[in-house]
């Protein structure tokens, strides 16, 4: 596997990111948000090689699984918590 | 006698109401999006900077939320790191409706930056 570039690591982020705001739920929503930015921050210094492509290819993996999930959470409703801004047509 | 007519259409009027293109927010989903698109609304600069500062404004990890001009830098003046400058990029993008490619969103250092990107891709997928 050839060396990651600083473009392909934040095009993942964005992917989760964009993918975490998929979720119909509220909780879901914001555990994934807060999961992806958390990770992305642990392993920001991260210089390995080695280790870094373990990292992408584990990235990878749980994309799928997020893409999947919030596939599946839009086939469900869920009731708004009250945490949660109202719709913005009703401003 | 009018009833079984009267009654039908308000059912029908009801259902178009509810179909109303909606604006598209982080909390709907991306189906509801309105299918009309007016193209040409967007390529004038100074919309487009001002849409974009009200993004910048409503995205909560900024420090200096008050004065935001088409000259700001994301990292300079507004302190955000590389992974804070894409998750406001996707911010702009739900906003606009558009997705900017990975390479272009790595060059996108400012406000001026991405407004003058926006504005040359109107159709942008």
């Amino acid at each position: 596997m050839s060396s990651l570039t600083r473009t392909q690591v934040l095009g993942l982020y964005k992917q989760f990111i964009k993918n975490a705001n998929n979720f119909n739920d509220y909780n879901f929503k914001n555990y994934f948000l807060r999961r992806t930015r958390a990770s992305f921050r642990e392993n920001r210094d991260v210089k390995d090689q080695e280790k870094l492509n373990l990292l992408y290819t584990n990235a990878l993996k749980d994309l799928g699984v997020l893409k999947r999930q919030s596939l599946i959470s839009q086939m469900y409703t869920f009731d708004k918590l009250v945490v949660e801004p109202l719709k913005t047509e009703h401003e | 006698m009018f009833k079984s007519v009267f009654r039908p259409c308000a059912a029908v009027a009801k259902n178009a109401r509810m179909t109303l293109p909606v604006r598209n927010s982080i909390l709907m989903p991306q189906m509801m999006v309105s299918p009309i698109r007016f193209y040409s609304a967007t390529t004038d600069r100074n919309e487009i900077t001002q849409r974009v500062v009200d993004v910048i404004k409503a995205f909560d990890r900024t420090n200096a939320s008050a004065d935001i001009s088409s000259k700001t830098l994301f990292h300079k003046d507004l302190g955000l790191d590389s992974l804070d400058t894409v998750e406001l990029l996707v911010a702009i993008e739900e906003d606009f409706d558009i997705q900017f490619p990975d390479k272009v969103a790595d060059e996108l250092k400012g406000v001026e930056d991405t407004v003058e990107w926006i504005a040359n891709h109107p159709e942008s997928e």
